[in-house]
Order: C-alpha cells, then structure tokens, then sequence
C-alpha cells in the first residue's frame, strides 16, 4: 500500500535562511503523524508547502504514490489535504452556518449543507449548535468549527497546526478522540506541536525537525518526553534550580476586590478579582485566552487606573490611584503579553527602549533630558546577564527574534529588581532555550525576596515555576491553592468553568 | 499579470535620506516634460524656479525671508507629525498669531519701547496655541477627528481678518482701504543686515530649528512624541498618556505658527491686510514631509520650498507662467516623495495570475 503522503528532499529557502533542508519524511494512511519542532524549526514552512500556499525550491511530494504539484490551497484540498490552522479565520458577527459556507469552494444550498454540519457532528460527537453566533463561542468551540469545516472535504490528510495552544485539558481530551476516530476510518493526521506529552497520548510517529533539518523519525511512545525534548532542541535540558526549604515572607502584593470596565465589544474586564501574593512566591495565574488576563494585567500595571486607591497594595501602600509610571517607582514592575508595540518598539533601538519603563527606576533622566549613556550601559548589561543575541545597545528591537526580545524585556524589568513583578505569557513563542532561562530569571527573583505573578495559558510552565495557583475564567478567579496538592483535572474544570455548562445546555445534536 | 507591495524587513537607511533628494529632482524632470507638452519652456521654467534663485545673488535675501515662517512651521508640524497628531490647520494658527500679535501692535500704537516687539512675539504664540487648542479639546474630549478641525478653522480665521480689517482695525486714514493702519516704529522687526529685507526672523527660525532638534532627540518630551507616534499601546505601558500627547503636540505646533505669524506681520507686512493668509500653513506641511519631520531636514526642507516660491514668482515675469505652477510644482514634489516612500518600505512584486488547480 502506497504511502498517503511522502515527502522527498523538500528544500526551502528563504533571503538569509534555509527554512527546511533537503527534509523527507512519509505519512501511512490512517497514521497519526506528529511534527516535533521549536519554534523557527521550519514547521510551519513544511505544511505551508504540503498545503499549496508555498512552493519547495527542491524537492518532490508525492500523493498516493503519484507525485504532485500543489499550487494552491485549493488544489490541495481537491487532492484531500485539510488543514485547520492554528489561528481562525471566522467572522464574529455571524453564525457557525454562514462561517461554514462562506468557507466552501462549492456552492452547496443552506439547508443541504447543514444536514451535512449535523452529519459530520454527529460521526464525530463534535457538538455546536450551527445557529450560534460566533462571537458568543469559546475558543474551543471555534476550533470545532475549523475541524467541521475542514472534515466536510471528506479529506485523506488532515493538517493540524498547534491546535491545543488555546484549549483546556479537558477540550484536549475530546479533540483528541475525535482525531482517534479520525485516523480509525483511514484518515491520516499530521500534528504540529510542540507539547510532548500530547504527542505520546496521542501519535503512531514523530518527525522531529531542528533549524530546517530533519533530526529524527522515532515512535513517541517508546521515548520518553526528555529525549524528544533534547532532540528537538539539541542539547541537555536545564533544569530549574530551586533553593530548597524557601520560607515565603510577609503579603507584598495585596490585591483586592479589582474590577475594571468593559471597553470594547469583545473585550473581557476583570470582575472583583483579590489575592494576596508573599515575598518569594511566585503566584500563577492560569486561564484559557481571552478570560480577562489583558484586563488584569493592564489593571496591576497601572494601564487602567481604577477609582479605589486600596484595590492594589504593596506593602501596605495604596497604588490603585497610580499611573504605570507612580506604580514603577513603587517597585511595581509588568511585562505584558504583546512584545511588538507593547512591551518594546521595533523601531526603536535596544537602548531607547530601555528608557520606555527604566527611566525613572534608574535614574536616566536629569532635568527633561535623557541620559543616553546610561541608557546604553544599562542596555549592555540586560543584554550580557541575559545572553540576548544582538549586536548591541544600537540593535533596533525589531531585528531581534521573538526568543531574544522576549529576554531582553524580562531582563530590563528583572535588572531593575521590582519588589513586585507581574509578567503576561512570559515564555510565548520562546525556544526551550531561552524558556529555561526566562525562568530561571523568575525564580531568582523570587528567591531574592520579591513578589512574581505570572499570567499564563501554558499550565505546565506555571506547575513547574508557581508556588500558588489560581484560575481566571471570564474575568473572575478562582481561590488560591498551593501547586503542591493540586491536580490537572482540577484546573482544566476551573479554566473550562461557565463555558463547560453552557455548552451542555445549548448544543443541539440534529 | 498582478502587482502586489510587499513590506521591506528593514528599509534602507541611505534611501531614507536620498528620497527626498529623488523627490525633487524627480520634479524638474517631470516639471519641465508637462510645461513642455502643455506648451510652454519647460526647461526653462525649471531653471527659472529651481535655478534662478540660487546663481541670482539678488534674491538671497528673498529666499531667508520667505523660509523662515516655513520653517518655524514647519517645525512644529514636524514634531506633531512624529506624534502622529495630524495638525492640518497651521494656516489658521499662523492668521491668529498675526491677528493677536497685530492686536497688542495696535494697542500700543504710538508708544516706543524694547518690550513692544517680544509681547507681540508672546501673544503671537499664545495665539496660535489658544487656536490649535479648539482641535485639541474636540479630540480628547469628544473624539473628533483633529485633522477635519483643524482644517476647518483656518477658514474661520481668514474670515475672521477680513471682518477685522475692514471694521474695527480699519486705518482710519486708509483712503477706504481694508487694512489697520502701519505699525508704529517699536512694533516693526528690524532688518538685521542693512540694505536689505532680511530679519530678525531668519535667526530665529534657524534657533528654533536647532532648540528643536535638540528637544526632540535629547529629551523626555520628545520621547514622549515619538513613542507615542511609533507604538501608543508602548506609551501607555511607559506612561505617556495619549491625551496629554495630544495637548503637547497641537499647543506647539500652534504655539510655533503662531509665532511664525506674528513674525511675518510685524517684519514683512508691517500692518494687517486681507492678504494675510498666504498658504504658508499649508506648505509647511510639504516642508515638514520633505525634512523627514526632523529639524534639521526641515530648514533644507524650508529652503528648498522658498526656491520654488521665489522662482515661481521670476518665472512668472521672464517667462509668463502662471502663478498656479509654483503649487504645481510644490504638489508634484511632495507627491513624489511620498510615493518614494512607499517604494522604500515596500517593494513591488509581481504575482502569476493563480493557476488552475493541477493534480
């Protein structure tokens, strides 16, 4: 039998990168077929060329045995290819039904084409009620719509690009059976990922690519998630070093009763959220996107400035009334989510944008007019204690990879030693590498004596870093409780929280 | 065959600086092809107006008199520009500094003394920034677009010169004419170098310049405009708010007409007149554009928008062009450079029309 999909010395180059070198893998039909790589490791090139929206410089892909030449997205799925991508392309204001066929290369008529949606829920037990409007879906929910809409084609291969990143455990769980069922009727599945553990429940083989090369083809389920990790990034794995039997000092951080307003239409605001965080202690903040963190975060930092002066506290000082910049002189430090145009300027040079949150903590600006040496100075030494890849000071922070900027911006916040340091998604889109070392950084922070808060949908980042763990969903949080005694089950009920028992009641199974 | 513009990963820095150079020269080419066509000495006009004002000594002194409110307004445009504030009315700014500049000149009518000239330089400013502020206020409070108000008050002001002229501050001993009388001794800029028309506001638009550069590459405020500019969402994080960003930029860029108004009533006017309003407010904007919103680039800027006024006034006496083909020019260089532009941050690929699906 001939294989469904196999790739042969497929070779991409990019101005100033080869994004994948003379790769060759092959996919059988019905197999569950995992692409194992970090980020910039030249996955997303691979699908992009299966999928038609690139082309290969070198090298063939051949379909059942018969090589091909897939010019475009539409050629592919005409040979069955289906892809559901990692970000949704679906319009809020609609319905689950219009999104659908809107999204169809054929003309099919309404009611036809919702006997097929229910027919394909149906097989597969995704549940949605076709009527909802999209904007009153959960992420999770959404993503169902991509694999409807995918799974209609009919297709041989279908391509999934990180489809976890946004869901709970328990969304994970039934999107995996549904994949199960999938490749059980003979459907191949490729799997783009970076989660290990997902990928031994989960797939037959791993394809592992490091910096555009193929490193390995193995069976995920006879190694362990540390070889694949160490392939994957192609060097020993750091651990993170704690210092044992840390005692946590008196509350520094006191939050309480924090509320912000709605601003925008899908926007999600903090409703009465309060926490107490100790000198030391690293509290996690967990919670699927768009549940509030950005409120939250923009509300500590000082972006949004509430009307009780004692909602933020450090210390016993009263910071609710402050400004970002009152709040950094206070010792209140924050690193959001968005690196581009948030937390740094691409346009701006490293230096300058030292001078966005460090000006007045370290005391570059005498009189109105900035210390550009001491900009500099500081710069130099964020990027030596942090082994930031760039050329120095003078680099322009655009022209750093995400890894790499992400490290500069923890180390201008950390260098500065806040008492209290709130972070947003701190390793989003970092390599393994760096990851360990943002980490680390945390770590020693806390073990100096300050409070961290860390916001993140990546729970086995805040199992492995936090000291205590609460959950954000819809802008509420749940109580605290120590990491130590708490299960995986537990969080994933929490993140899912209102969204879980709202999907029970209204989808409608034809 | 399908054209598409696809963003540059780093525009170079040379083509940067060398756009506005292309920009200009571009202009005489293109300038000198359409005089041509329609039927004129192309080639001369460009001579004329690109030329003539440089190897004329004679107009020197021209050139320092008309760029010098170009300058200053240019200035303050410019750092507006770079808080992404979009101050179109500086002409109105530059009528109100003359206006409130004329008012205190006519008030003190009569009286001598070294104080006249620097109140009338301060009720200039505060003039041009009390009108920029109008815009300023409807955008931080209501939200109303800056660019369509600020626009529409220079209308508002001109009307409000022509009211002036012609009733209250009409010369009493004008003959009928719409004007106020000429300003007494004390409330006239000396010229600086005798025998000709130069003064005291050629330095002074070349002081501001350079305060300027300084300000806004040495200081917290002009950080403040930049990032503000570049990346709001980075502001708020670095604690810059945006409305107090766009009080800062409309008060300055006003403050900054209005000053260059005040200049050019009590130097080269000498009394208010209808004619006031001279478009400089408007061609700033070109010069802003045409220095990179950077200070220093807008006094070259400035110079260069004075050679085309000066030499479209020549060319209109040697070679009987229109006065409308000095804003033809202007047009067509700030219309090049900003295509320029676009070229150096994008660059033109060509698409194959998609292909079938082949399987």
């Amino acid at each position: 039998m001939p294989y469904r999909l196999e790739l042969t010395g497929i070779t991409k180059r990019f101005p100033g990168v080869l994004a994948n070198d003379n790769v060759s893998f092959a996919v059988k039909p019905g197999e569950i077929h995992a692409l194992l790589g970090e980020n910039g490791a030249g996955k997303s090139t691979l699908v992009k060329m299966i999928y038609g929206i690139m082309q290969p410089d070198a090298g063939e892909i051949a379909w059942d045995g018969q090589v091909v030449n897939v010019t475009n997205p539409k050629a592919a799925r005409k040979l069955g290819i289906g892809m559901v991508f990692q970000h949704f392309s679906l319009f809020e204001a609609l319905s689950v039904l219009e999104n659908i066929a809107l999204g169809m290369d054929a003309k099919i008529p309404a009611r036809e084409l919702e006997a097929r949606i229910r027919e394909v829920m149906n097989t597969y037990g995704l549940l949605l009620d076709p009527h909802r409007t999209v904007a009153t879906l959960s992420v999770g929910e959404r993503q169902r719509i991509e694999i409807v809409r995918a799974l209609l084609l009919d297709p041989k291969l279908l391509i999934m690009d990180e489809p976890t990143s946004v869901l709970t455990p328990q969304e994970v769980e039934q999107l995996f059976d549904v994949l199960r069922k999938l490749a059980a009727q003979g459907c191949s599945i490729l799997y783009i990922s970076h989660k290990l553990h997902e990928i031994k429940a989960l797939c037959d083989t791993a394809t592992i690519l490091r910096g555009g090369k193929l490193v390995d083809t193995c069976d995920p389920r006879q190694e362990t998630s540390r070889s694949m990790a160490e392939k994957m990034i192609g060097a020993g794995l750091k651990d993170i070093v704690r210092q044992p039997g840390r005692s946590m000092g008196k509350p520094k951080l006191v939050v309480s009763r924090l509320s912000t307003r709605k601003t925008g239409h899908f926007d999600v605001p903090v409703d009465d959220v309060s926490f107490t965080v100790r000198a030391g202690e690293i509290f996690g903040i967990a919670g699927v996107a768009g549940n509030g963190q950005n409120a939250l975060l923009d509300a500590l930092s000082g972006e949004i400035i509430g009307d009780d002066k004692d909602a933020v506290t450090i210390d016993g000082y009263p910071l609710g009334l402050l400004g970002t910049t009152g709040r950094r002189k206070h010792g209140l430090c924050a690193v959001p989510e968005e690196r581009n145009g948030h937390a740094a300027i691409g346009d701006f040079s490293l230096s300058d944008n030292s001078v966005l949150t460090a000006r007045d903590r370290l005391g570059m600006v005498m009189l109105g007019l900035i210390n550009s040496g001491a900009a500099k100075t500081y710069t130099g030494k964020v990027i030596a204690d942090f082994a930031v890849k760039a050329l120095g000071p003078g680099s322009t922070a655009g022209s750093l990879s995400g890894g790499n900027l992400q490290k500069y911006i923890m180390g201008r916040e950390i260098l500065q030693k806040p008492s209290v340091l709130v972070v947003s998604q701190p390793t989003w889109g970092v390599d393994a590498g760096a990851a360990a070392a943002i980490h680390q950084a945390l770590v020693d922070l806390a073990a100096a004596g300050s409070a961290i808060v860390v916001i993140s949908q990546d729970l086995d980042e805040l199992l492995a870093l936090c000291d205590m763990l609460a959950v954000i969903n819809l802008g509420h949080l749940s109580p605290a409780r120590p990491v130590d005694g708490v299960s995986v089950e537990e969080i994933g009920l929490l993140m899912g929280g209102v969204h879980g028992t709202m999907e029970g009641a209204d989808a409608v199974p034809a | 065959m399908q054209f598409r513009l696809e963003k540059r990963l780093e525009p170079s820095r040379l083509m940067l600086y060398a756009t506005p150079i292309a920009a200009v020269l571009l202009t005489m080419v293109i300038g000198a092809v359409i005089f041509s066509l329609i039927g004129y000495d192309g080639i001369g006009a460009v001579r004329e107006i690109f030329f003539t004002p440089l190897t004329n000594a004679f107009k020197w002194q021209d050139l320092g008199v008309k760029a010098a409110p170009l300058i200053i307004i240019g200035v303050g445009l410019s750092i507006a520009y770079r808080a992404n504030v979009w101050n179109i009315g500086a002409e109105g700014q530059y009528v109100m500094g003359g206006l409130a500049a004329t008012w205190v000149a006519l008030s003190t009518y009569g009286m001598s003394g070294w104080w006249i000239l620097p109140l009338m330089m301060l009720a200039g400013v505060i003039g041009g920034a009390a009108y920029a502020a109008i815009p300023a206020l409807l955008k931080t409070r209501l939200g109303v677009n800056e660019i369509l108000t600020s626009l529409m008050l220079t209308y508002a002001s001109v009307q409000l010169v022509y009211y002036l002229v012609r009733a209250p501050w009409k010369d009493p001993m004008g003959m009928g004419f719409p004007q106020t009388r000429i300003f007494s001794e004390a409330a006239r800029l000396p010229t600086i170098i005798p025998g000709t028309i130069v003064h005291m506001g050629v330095p002074i638009a070349v002081a501001v310049a350079l305060i300027a550069w300084f300000v806004m590459s040495r200081s917290v405020f002009g950080y403040q405009m930049k990032v503000v500019g570049a990346a709001p969402h980075a502001a708020r994080y670095g604690g810059f708010s945006e409305n107090k960003t766009i009080w800062l930029a409309m008060l300055v860029s006003g403050g900054l007409a209005g000053m260059a108004g005040m200049l050019e009533v009590a130097g080269p006017f000498q009394r208010m007149v209808p004619g006031f309003p001279t478009n400089y407010g408007f061609t700033a904007i070109i010069v802003a554009f045409l220095g990179r919103l950077n200070p220093l680039g807008v006094i070259f800027a400035g110079i260069v928008m004075a050679i085309t006024f000066v030499g479209g006034e020549v060319a209109q006496t040697s070679i009987g062009l229109s006065s409308s083909a000095t804003g033809v020019f202007q047009a067509m260089m700030l219309f090049f450079l900003l295509a320029g532009d676009i070229l150096v941050r994008y660059r033109i690929k060509r698409v194959a029309p998609a292909a079938e699906a082949r399987a």
